[in-house]
Parts: C-alpha cells; structure tokens; sequence
C-alpha cells in the first residue's frame, strides 16, 4: 500500500463504513480492513489519518483502529510470521510519542494505550531512546505535553505492581530508575510549586493536579517491587509533600458533583496508597513519617463527608489506618481510649451506615447490590474498609472495642424500637454490626456458640432476627427482612439446629418476596443450609425432616423464577439444584411437572445464553432429576429423553455453543441408564458426533469423548454390525486426540473402549495402523502422561488379546520391537502409573506377558523376563514415582490455544469408575503367584533357576509371600 | 477406564506437583539485580585506614578542602617529593598523600593515580631499610584500593601483590598489619583478584601471621582479609584454599573478641553459601556446635553472620540439615524468630523454612521443639520480609508435611495468619499463599473435611480474599485463585454421589 491520496482515500471511506449502525454496511468494511491490514505501510496511513484527516471522527476512529491493530499484531510469536513489516515498526516507534503529545485528548489516549502496548514488547531494549525522548519533555513547561508522558509512563510502569520478581524485571527496572526518578522528583517539586503560583486559577491548579496524581501513581508503580535507593534517599522530599497535599483543601477543586470523584479526591486517594505501601512494605524506614500520616489520614477522615464521590478516598484512607493498627510498633498511635472511642465513633459507625446511595442500588439495581454484599466484591467500599479497620483494631484492643460497639449496638436497637418506621436503618446498622463484627469462627477459646463477647449470637437470633422472619407481611422493610436472613447464613453453624430448622420454613417463605434481593437470599441461605454436613457426614437437614415443606420449597422455587428480575436468578436455580440433592427420592412424584419447566426454561436461556451460573445449575438439576427418577425406576429414562430430545435437538442444530457440551453430558448419562442395546434414536446421531468441526473446539472434547464411550459400551455390536462404515471415522478421532499434547489421555479413553467393547473381527483390519500411530507419537514428543496412557493401553490389549498377540503386533511392525517396549518402555516407567484401575490393568498385563509369552521364555528376551517380574513386584510395592521432568510441568496450558469456551463439567452427570478387569482377578498378587506356579508346572526348573539368578533379595522375599498366600510353590 | 472425574482430579495433582519442584529448599538467596540500597549489616567488602597516628597534628586546612585547586597543587608537591632522591622528602610526600586519603570525606584516589604516584608507591614497598616509607606507602596504597574495582585493578596493575604477600612477613607489626589490610582490600574486590592472592601463595603467608601473642588488632584485620578470601562466587575459591584456610578459622571463631568472632562468621557464611559440596566441607570440621552457640551471642554482628551461615546450611541437603538440627539450631531458633531486629528474624525464618522443605520427620522436630508458635507470630507480626519468609515456610511444610502435620500447623492458627496475608502487596508471596492453602485443601480432601475447612476459610475472611485475587492482573495469581475457587468453592465441592 503506497502512502499516497489514493489509498488515504479509501482508507477514510472504510473507516466511515465501520461507524455505521447497519451490519449490512460496517461488517464488510471492518472485513476489509483486516485484510489489508497486513500489508506494508497499513499502520502509517492510519497515523497520517488520525494526524491530518479534516474530519474530527475519522481522525478518532483512526487512532481507535490503529491502537487496535497494534494489540492484535505487534507481539512477534515465536514460529509465526512477523506481522508488521521492519521499516513500519521503526517508522511508528520514531513519530508515536510526538504524535501522542501533540494530538488532543481523546486521540491521545488512544496512542498513549498503543504506546504501552508497544512498551510492554520492545522497552527497553529495542527502544532504548524512549525513556530520554520522555524525560526530555519534562522540560518543556507544557503540562499538556507532561501528562501526556506522565500517562504513557504510568501505563508503561504499572506492570511492576503485579509482576514477579525476576532479573529481567529489575534491570528494566534499575534503567527507568536511573533515567527518570531525579528528573520525576524535579517535576514533582516543580509542579508543587506551580500550584502554589496558580492557586487561584482553577484551570491550571486543575492539569497541575492531574499530573500530581499521575506523578502519585508513579510512585506507587516505582516502588513496588522494593524501596529504590533513590526513593530511600529522597525520602523526605516525597512524604513532606505527600503529607502537605493530604492535608490540603481548595475551594476551587471542589466539585459539585456526588458521584463522580474530583482531582483533589484522586490524588489523595493515591497517596493514601503510597503510605499504605510503605507502612507494609518498608517498615523500618517508614518509621519516622508513619505517625503524622495517621494523624493527616485520620483527620481526613473526620471531616470527608458520605458522597459516593468520597468512597475510594474513604476506604483507601480507612484502608492505611486498619493496615497500620494491627503492627505492633504502631500499638500505641491507638491505645488511647479517647482515641478508640473516637476511631469507633467517627470514623468506623458513619462509614457502615446504609446509604441513600445503597437503598437505590437495593431497589433498582439488585444484582449488583448482591454482588457487593454476598460476594465479597465489597472490597473498596467504606463498609468494607471499616469492617477491616474494626479486626485490625481487635489484635490489639478487642475489650475496649467490643464494649463500644456492644453500646452501639444496644443503643441503635433502642432507637429502631421507639419508631420502626422511621428508624429502621438503626437496626439495620445493628444488624451489620453484628454479621460483620461478630466472631464466625469458632475458636477453641470461644467454644462452640455462645460466648460471643459482642452480643449472644443466639440470643440476638430470638429476639431481633425471629421477629422479622416471621413478620407476617412479607414485603415490609425488605432491607431488614435481607438483613436478617443473611444473618442467618453468615452464623449457619454457630447457630444450634433446632434454630435452623425453624428458619428453613420461614425462609422458603421469603422465596415469596417481591424483593428481588430479598427472595435471592432466602434462595441463598436455604441452599447454604442445603450443604451443611451434620454427624456421618450427612447431610445436617434430612429429607425426612424437610418432608413437611417439600411441597412448598419446590413450588415457591420455581414461582420465584417467574418474578420481574430474576428469571434467570442462578440462585434461584442454585438453590432448586441443591434442593433436589438434598431431597433425592422425595422429589420423585413432581419431576414430571418439574422436568416441563426445566425444559421450557432450558428452551427460553438457548435463544440467547446469558447467564452462564444459571445454565449451569440447570443442567445440573436436569441431571439430578434424571438420576434419581431413574435410580427409582430405570425404565422412566424414556420420558426424559422424550421430554429432553427436542430442546436438544434444537440447540445442536444451532449450534449454541455454551450448550452443546452439556447437552453431550446429559446424554452420556441417559445412555449409560440404559441396559438393554442401544436405542435407534442415538444410532441416528452417532455419525455427526464424528464430524471434525465439533471436534475443533476444546471444550467439547471431554464431554465428547465420554459419550462416544458411552455408545461403546451399549452398543458396540451394533455399530460393527451396522455403522462398520464409520469406524474409520472413529478412529480419525483418536488419531486426531492422540497427535495433542494436551488431549492425549482422551485419546486413549476412547481407544481403550473400542479395545473393550468393539468385537475383535471389527477393527482387525485397523489394529497395527493404531499401533504405528502410537509409536509415531513416542518419537516425535514423549511426555509422561503419553507414556503412563501408553502403558494402560498396551497392557489392557494384552488382557483383552493376549499377550501373544500383543508380542506379535509389536514384532510385525519391525523385528524385536517387543522387547525394546518392555525394555525401554515397561520396565522403567511402569512405576509411573497412577490409579487403581490402572495399575490393576499393568499388574494383570505384565502377568500375562510373563507367564503366557513363550517368546518371554525362549527367544533374546529371556533376559528381560526377570526384570520384568521386577518391575511388577516393584509396581505392587513400591511408591508411586510421580516425578516430572522440569520441561513437561506446564503442557496442557500451554498446548491448550486462546481462550475457548472452557469445558464444564457437571457434577451430577459424574460417571462411575469403570473397572475393565473388575472381578475377573480380586488380587493381581494371587493372579501373578497362581500364573507363575503354571509357568513353572509347564517347563519344571525354569523359572526357580531365573529367579534365583537374578532377582534381587527383598523382590523374591515379596514373591514369596504372594506364593504362599496362594498356597502354591515353584517347581 | 477412568471417568473424567477421576483423572481430572490426577491431572491437577500432577501440575501442581510439578510447580513444587523437590529444589524449594534451594531458595537462596541468589545473586541478583537489587534497587535498594547496599545491606548495613552484611560484611564489610573494602575498607579504608581513616585512622591518625598517635601524636599527629590534625590535618591542615588545605588538606580537608574539596577546591581542587589546592588539591591539585598538594598533589603536585606530593609527587615532586616523592620522586625526590632525598629518602627524608620522599617520606614526607608519602605522609602527605596518605593523609588525603585518609580524609573522611571525598578522598582524592582517582587524583593519586592520575598523578602517577602508585609506581613510586609499589617500589617504595620494598624499601626494607626505610619502615616508615614502606608503612606510609602500603597505607596509602591500601586506601586508594579501597575504592571502585578500578582503583583496586590500579593498585594490583603496578604490581603491589606480590610486594605485600613479602611484607606481611615484615618484622614490624605495622607493616605487615597494613599489607594484611592491603590484600584484604584486593580479595574483597571479586572472585579474580581473590583467585590471583591465592594463586601467590597469600595464605600461607597470612596463616603464618597467626600466632597466639599476635595482638587483638592484628588478628581482626587478618580475621577480615582471611573472609574475603572465602568470599564470592562464580566461581568460588577452589577447594584447596578453602581447605588451608578452614582449621584457622574455626580457630579464630572460638577467639574471645566480638569483632574477630564476626568475621569469622561471615567467613563461614560465605563458605557455606553454594552447592552442597561446599556446605560439607565446613559440616566436616565439626563446627556446628560452635556456630548454634554463636547463634545465642547479644552482638548483632555475630548473630547475623552465624544465622546466615547456619541459613545456608539447612538449604543444603535432607543429612546436612539434619547435622544442624542435631547440633540444636532448633533451639535457638525460637529466640531468634522473636528477636528485636527484624533483619535477625527475617533470616531465622529463612532458614525455618528450609528446614520445612525437608522430610516429614524433620517437619515434625519443628512441631517439637515449638518452632510453629514463633513462626504463626511472624506471620502475623513481623515486618514484610519476614513474613514473606514465613509464608514460604508455611508452603514448605505443608508440601512435605503428614496430613497430622498440616492440621497441627492449621490448629496453631496459621491458616488464618497466611489468609490474611494474602492482602500482600507482592504477587509472588500471594502466590505461594495460595499453594499452601492448596496444600492445606489437599491434606483435608485426604480426611475428608474440605467442607469444614471451607467453612473455616470462609468464616476468617478468606474465601473473601480469594474471591477478590480472581481479579488479580497477575495471570498466575488469578488462575491460581480461580483453581482453588472452582475446586472447593463452587457449587460442585459439597456434593457426594450418594
């Protein structure tokens, strides 16, 4: 592509296409950009667009492609083609960060995000003028042009944050030191004293802060990993500005607005961090600056107000304080009862409060209000922060502070009572005071429920948390009603059984809400309770004591998936799935309406998959009601897949691919119910199971796999009697597997049923193109999974075939293969086999091989014979070798390509563990002495002389107490 | 043929394994890129004479000035005295240059050198007949190379090595004392200069300095060179040297004198700071007993030193840890995790988790002789290091460790201690928390009681924080939190096929 008007053209009117609302008109023009974007001078054009193109949107769109086109193709991948030509690459390193600072705003960030990109390949050593470019600009009194480094640096810097520890790392490092800290902190004192100059010109004071919180951020970035030297020198030039910001206000910054956080909260926020790292990090150097900080940060605290634009500024300042509280040095910053007391009362009670903010998020934005309080992702909000600071506070002073909330809490209650309309956030305040403050673990020290020195858990169940469970109106105070049932998930088990049990109802009630938080966390608590284990390991609440409220949990379950806003609620579906395990046989007379709405439901999500928890679970339940109907009754599997096939059907001929693998599971599991021959309607399927592009996705594999086992083991004799035409295309699967680092292992699922269920005439005709397969792979990369899979499969064709044949095989392919298998193979990595299953079928294998192999005992490979049979004792007796070579730790990650839909299996639809030998051999000790005394009775002297030969002491001492648990002897 | 669940379940066992290679116990402390600052309490590499001769008058102004002009024009007085034929004016040139070296603040070296004067110095070495010539010149050529390894390569580039390996025999205690300090200065500058003294047979020479009448002073510098020639690796002193040097050192490690005990001790540090054969050559001399000893003095300089080294020694292997332990490290290890220096416990828990890299029984002589208690406190309440430390012995120990030994060590509360951790602003560390706490799910799964240690995860704040990490922009963190979240925490952990 020449850089000329031409093509500058083109490029725009394409561009324009791509911001087109009409598919019809965008998807063919962002088709045809891909396709020229490989070619040379592709990215300049771009560059030249986003810099002179008349039109404002083109040159924003420009910029946007560019930065895109930089992510997807800068990254030079070993063995894959570079796909940014050489001058193109130099050409864009030497004008991107003039270009990034001269553009305005919004196309800077798009370059700044390119630049990073491009950092994060080839910084620093091939771009070694980078850093110099940028500290060069430092100079040039344009804050315009600073932030703009400021901004690319902080995105080039932030990786040392999260990064581990590595040589590489900190030389990059050691040179960004070296080149841009004087020069950083020369810009910070400068900055600072600018403000000061401008400190009535909104405006300016309002870039100067930016880059003051830019230049924060650097810090935090810089000093992650270690103190710097330089930092530890100029210490003090860096904390006496932190500390005089912190305590900084003017007027002119202050926003008006509530939600959005202002310059002066950001950079304060910052520097909150920045104490906070060195507090935890740098302890001992920190020391002398740590209490004027607490000091700063705790004053701040008094005075920022309950504005949601406040938060991140509250729950990073809280955050210092709860992570400076609990070391022991700092003990007495806090002891002060004066001082607790104040901590307590304003900074830790005002910051748990329930919100105007949170009242909205509970009635109109329900899940993410869920999300926050039930999944922890609470982490930077004030409750969260203060709930910290109180556990901190307690290492040290847990008395005092427990005393003052116990005041508080009483006090708030005192309060709710005079006018529970009116004051209901005072109970509420109380309430999560207590879920959040109160001790969940039992300690030894504690005992097991009471004694709770903030308030008797079980007491305050009685007497506050009762009263609103039972409240006979359901939908009043629906925040306090969430309150109390979340109460009674959070002490589930300090709480005594007899309290849960007459929670269950009351909670199956609340199922009822019009709340939709309300009615998820009685879903949540009820499946919560679901999966408590009493005595035994059973479950803590019965079947038989739900009986009475069966009915009415399952009905209210599936009514609750009906209400606005959660009818795809996974905990709703959660909570059905565990009710139905909990349950097992009692729920047998309502599948049949229950599966109707599973599979409508099932029906609804198909057309577009959403919500992937909530599929998830439904499928599971549809598994649980599958397995326990039928454990019932086996025969009314036909009613499922009457009811099932349909929706099924559906979904794979859309191929809705978050489905499709568990669609496979589900029928795995109807399947394998079945006892009589394959029924016609899977034989009709079976050929598309094989078709390659369903095999082209990771996550189908498993699954696929272990329905294709599935069809072998019901219906083996069918397919070679009437689909022989697709056994080639089966095996075209295992090769397919068998060539993957990382799928191997399913390979030889499916090999390993073809061997035991397919009849043998069957696939004759294919049994050495499978072995040469196999060896193919041994060369070409041996790994330890492929081998100890390799291993398994050898020796249960020999117990299938016998070892003749499997001599023979080997032998036919080149001559005394057989040996080299059981020398290099066999012998040596025999011990590397995990799994009863498995190591049953080696031991009975390797038996064969010893005792019913004549060439074992009359060719060249007499000498292996005995160090086989040592081998053998040695996989009986010794411990598993489960070492690794340090080059095979990470295969199926790495063989595994990108991110594809990730294969989810389902619990309920677990398979059995299949024992192909089962009980043929009960002891393959016995077998090995029993086969041996044969031996020996058919050539009389040989194998005593063998043994006494070779076998070293302790393996013949284990022998004989084989033969003699057999009662036979040697002759 | 297995299902799915089964072999998925291996397969995970298999990685994880794998990501644990058996070499924990190497986890030196390997040399790297570091951005602090150079460590205060490790030993000293060059050292400078800054000290005054007796009955001397305080240097003149003109001495103690940063002009450089009066400097340059005292070193041009200087050199024309020292190339004087006049023995009494060379005496006096060479006073005057070791006495601006001998400034505390910005010495001259570089000057020194560019004026030419270290040849003169070097031959003024052999000037048997002129004592204080020969001592005012090694003074001044010990200093100069004292400085970067330039100054060093100045001074043995003229030739002074094999001039002062002949004064250490000198009969006047001064000089040899000063060429000791000299040869100090050159070994201390890296593995080729301390491979070239020894290739000049300078421990013989020193070793033959070491009599029982020579005077604490004497001994300290010689205790000090004869460390520097341990010191250093890539490669490390051969093993001969190490050999002729060890029995004097053991010698000197049982001296009374606190300074001379301290370098003997970093001697022995240095020593034991490589491959297990190296670690066996020092077990061999039966200093074990001596070292824990040392490990109970109040001087920090000692204690840091017989820490490190005993360090070193429990990263050897399983028989070289154990000969520690049966010398009583565990013992005093204890007092050590609760010293008032953080450095002191930072390194008292490195070698804690060594010692839990180890096998089972070693683990439980933990268990015996109170270690964990100590170790939670740490956790809990030492400064960054020193946690990070504890956290990988923690990950160690439960690798190794019995299920009987991983519900000890969760009973005496570390579970909850390294939960609380995870907060760590340290991606590595957070890491190997969630292997131990990976370790830890694996010992309940074998008893049975994954749902009671979810419980309990959940119940001290932990499930909490694992939850958050999913977010973590470290790709193996948050995969590693994700695993354990998808493994015990997800709607499938909690379910038996009945």
């Amino acid at each position: 592509m020449e850089l000329n008007d031409g093509n500058l053209q083109t490029l725009t009117e394409y561009l324009q296409k791509t911001l087109s609302p009409d598919p019809a008109v965008r998807r063919p023009a962002e088709k045809f950009l891909e396709s020229v974007e490989g070619n040379q001078n592709y990215p300049i054009l771009l560059l030249t667009l986003l810099e002179k193109s008349q039109d404002e949107v083109i040159r924003v769109c420009a910029a946007v492609t560019f930065k895109n086109y930089i992510k997807r193709n800068w990254r030079i991948v070993e063995d894959e083609p570079n796909k940014i030509s050489d001058p193109d690459r130099t050409a864009i390193k030497a004008n991107i960060v003039n270009l990034m600072l001269t553009s305005p705003e919004q196309i800077q960030k798009q370059l700044s995000d390119a630049i990073s990109i491009l950092g994060r390949e080839d910084f620093p050593q091939k771009w070694p003028d980078l850093l110099t470019e940028m500290v060069n600009r430092f100079q040039s009194g344009d804050f315009h042009i600073i932030n703009g480094v400021l901004r690319t640096a902080h995105s080039l810097f932030k990786r040392y944050r999260h990064e581990f520890k590595s040589n590489e790392l900190w030389s990059e490092i050691k040179l960004v030191l070296d080149t841009f800290a004087q020069p950083l902190t020369e810009l910070f004192k400068a900055t600072i004293d600018l403000c000061q100059t401008h400190a009535t010109d909104v405006n300016a004071l309002k870039v100067l802060f930016s880059s003051l919180t830019l230049i924060s951020k650097l810090f935090y970035s810089l000093n992650f990993q270690d103190l710097p030297e330089f930092f530890e020198d100029n210490m003090e030039t860096w904390m006496t500005h932190f500390h005089n910001l912190l305590t900084l206000d003017n007027k002119l910054l202050q926003t008006e607005d509530e939600e959005e956080a202002g310059l002066l909260e950001l950079l304060k926020s910052q520097i909150c961090d920045n104490a906070a790292l060195y507090a935890q990090k740098y302890d001992e150097e920190f020391q002398p600056y740590l209490p004027r900080f607490v000091t700063a940060i705790w004053n701040l605290l008094v005075t920022t107000g309950q504005e949601v634009k406040y938060d991140l500024l509250v729950s990073n300042a809280i955050q210092f304080l709860a992570s400076v509280c609990e070391r022991p040095h700092y003990k007495h910053l806090f002891e002060d009862q004066n001082v607790l007391t104040s901590i307590c009362e304003k900074v830790i009670v005002p910051n748990m409060e329930f919100r105007s903010a949170d009242e909205e998020a509970f009635e109109d934005n329900a899940e993410e209000y869920i999300i926050r309080d039930l999944e922890g992702s609470d982490i930077d909000t004030r409750r969260r922060a203060a709930c910290d600071l109180v556990r901190g506070l307690c290492k040290f002073f847990e008395g005092p502070v427990t005393g003052i909330f116990s005041g508080y809490v009483s006090s708030m209650l005192t309060e709710y009572a005079k006018n529970p309309g009116v004051n209901w956030k005072h109970k509420d305040a109380a309430i999560y005071l207590v879920t959040s403050l109160a001790s969940k673990a039992q300690t030894q020290k504690h005992g097991i429920t009471q004694a709770n020195e903030l308030v008797n858990l079980c007491e305050f169940f009685v007497n506050h948390i009762l009263v609103d469970l039972k409240s006979p109106s359901v939908n009043e105070f629906p925040v306090l009603k969430a309150d109390a049932i979340k109460y009674v998930m959070t002490f589930r088990s300090q709480l005594p059984k007899e309290q849960l049990l007459e929670a269950v109802p009351l909670l199956v009630a609340h199922l009822q809400a019009e709340s939709i938080v309300q009615h998820t966390y009685a879903a949540h608590a009820l499946e919560r309770l679901f999966t408590m284990r009493g005595a035994n390991n059973a479950t803590l609440i019965t079947p038989a004591e739900m009986a009475p409220f069966t009915e009415q949990l399952l009905n209210n379950l599936f009514k609750a998936l009906a209400i606005p806003g959660s009818s795809e609620n996974e905990y709703m579906m959660k909570a059905i799935m565990r009710s139905f395990s909990l349950l097992q046989e009692a729920i047998v007379p309502y599948i049949p309406t229950l599966i109707g709405q599973l599979t409508h439901k099932l029906l609804l999500v198909s057309k577009n998959p959403s919500k992937p928890h909530f599929n998830h679970y439904l499928f599971e339940s549809l598994c649980l009601s599958i397995r326990i109907t039928c454990k019932a009754n086996r025969d009314t599997v036909g009613s499922f897949e009457e009811a099932l096939f349909p929706v099924f059907t559906e979904i794979l001929q859309n191929d809705v691919q978050e489905f499709v693998p568990y669609v496979f599971q589900v029928m795995s599991l109807l399947l394998e119910i079945h006892t009589s021959s394959i029924p016609s309607s899977y034989m009709a399927l079976f050929p598309h199971l094989l078709q390659p592009v369903l095999w082209e996705r990771t996550g189908n594999i498993p699954p696929l796999v272990r329905l294709l086992q599935a069809y072998l083991e019901k219906g083996a004799t069918t397919i070679a009697s009437t689909a022989a035409d697709k056994i080639p295309g089966l095996l075209g699967v295992f090769q397919k597997l068998i060539a993957s680092k990382a799928n191997d292992h399913q390979g030889f699922y499916l090999l390993n049923s073809i061997v035991e269920h397919m009849p043998p005439d069957s696939i004759t005709q294919y049994r050495k193109q499978i072995f040469i397969l196999l060896f193919q792979r041994l060369q070409s990369s041996k790994t330890t999974k492929f081998v100890k899979s390799f291993m398994v499969f050898i020796n249960l064709y020999c117990v299938k075939y016998g070892a003749i044949a499997l001599q023979e095989i080997f032998d036919d392919i080149q001559p005394k293969m057989f040996g080299m298998v059981v020398e290099k193979i066999i012998i040596p990595e025999v011990q590397k086999v995990s799994g009863q299953v498995e190591k049953k079928i080696c031991a009975v294998g390797i038996t064969k091989i010893l005792t019913e192999c004549p060439a074992m005992m009359d060719t060249e490979y007499t000498k292996l014979w005995t160090p086989l049979l040592q081998a053998l004792i040695g996989l009986f007796e010794l411990p598993e070798d489960d070492s690794i070579p340090d080059d095979e730790h990470f295969i199926d990650i790495e063989d595994t390509p990108g991110y594809q839909t990730a294969f989810s299996q389902l619990a309920f639809a677990g398979k059995k563990e299949h024992d192909p030998i089962g009980d043929a051999v009960n002891n393959p000790k016995i077998l090995l002495a029993q086969s041996l005394h044969k031996l020996s009775t058919a050539c009389p002297g040989r194998v005593p002389s063998m043994l006494s030969t070779s076998l070293p002491a302790e393996a013949l001492q284990f022998l004989q107490g084989y033969l003699q648990a057999a009662t036979v002897q040697l002759v | 043929m297995p299902t799915e669940n089964l072999s998925d379940k291996r397969m995970s066992k298999f990685k994880n394994k794998g990501k644990e290679p058996t070499k924990m116990r190497d986890r030196r402390i390997a040399e790297c890129v570091e951005l602090r600052k150079a460590h205060k309490v490790e030993g000293i590499m060059k050292r400078r004479n800054i000290s005054s001769v007796g009955d001397e008058e305080p240097l003149s102004p003109e001495y103690n000035t940063d002009n450089k002009q009066v400097i340059s024009e005292a070193i041009q007085e200087i050199v024309a005295n020292v190339n004087n034929e006049c023995p009494e004016k060379q005496r006096q040139g060479c006073q005057a240059a070791r006495k601006l070296l001998s400034r505390e603040r910005n010495p001259p070296l570089k000057e020194i050198v560019e004026a030419g004067l270290l040849t003169r110095f070097v031959e003024f070495l052999g000037r048997n007949d002129d004592p204080t010539l020969q001592f005012e010149a090694a003074w001044s050529l010990t200093n100069v190379a004292s400085g970067t390894s330039w100054h060093t390569q100045q001074v043995v580039e003229h030739g002074a090595v094999p001039a002062f390996i002949a004064l250490l025999a000198s009969p006047m205690l001064n000089i040899s004392e000063q060429a000791v300090w000299a040869l100090g200065n050159i070994a201390g500058d890296g593995p080729s200069y301390r491979d070239a003294l020894i290739d000049c047979g300078v421990i013989p020479a020193l070793l033959a300095r070491l009599t029982p009448d020579a005077p604490v002073g004497y001994l300290r510098n010689l205790t000090w060179t004869l460390s520097n020639l341990c010191r250093n690796k890539n490669p490390f002193p051969r093993f001969s040297a190490v050999q002729q040097m060890l029995p004097s050192i053991i010698q000197l490690l049982h001296h009374s004198d606190k300074s001379i005990l301290s370098d003997a001790c970093w001697a022995i540090s240095y020593l034991t700071d490589g491959p297990n054969e190296r670690i066996d050559v020092v077990i061999k001399t039966g200093v074990l007993p001596r070292l824990v000893e040392l490990l109970g003095f109040e001087e920090l300089a000692v204690v840091t030193p017989a820490l490190r080294s005993i360090g070193n020694i429990v990263s050897g292997s399983d028989l070289q840890t154990q000969a520690a332990i049966d010398a009583g490290v565990l013992s005093a290890l204890p007092l050590l995790m609760r010293h008032p220096k953080s450095s002191v416990q930072k390194e008292a828990a490195w070698a804690v988790s060594n010692i839990a890299a180890g096998p089972c029984q070693q683990i439980q002589q933990l268990i015996t002789c109170g270690l964990l208690a100590p170790l939670v406190d740490l956790l809990r309440n030492g400064d960054f290091k020193t946690q990070r430390e504890a956290v990988w012995a923690v990950t160690n120990y439960t690798s190794g460790g019995t299920v009987d030994q991983v519900v000890h060590l969760v009973k005496c509360g570390a579970l909850e201690a390294i939960l609380n951790l995870l907060q760590a602003k340290d991606a590595k560390t957070v890491l190997v928390i969630l292997d131990a706490i990976n370790n830890i799910f694996l010992a309940a799964e074998k008893l049975g009681e994954v749902d009671k240690l979810c419980l309990l995860v959940e119940e001290v704040g932990g499930l909490d924080r694992i939850e958050f990490l999913q977010n973590h922009e470290n790709n193996a963190v948050y995969r590693a939190a994700q695993a354990l979240i998808e493994k015990y925490f997800s709607e499938v952990a909690g379910y038996r096929c009945t």
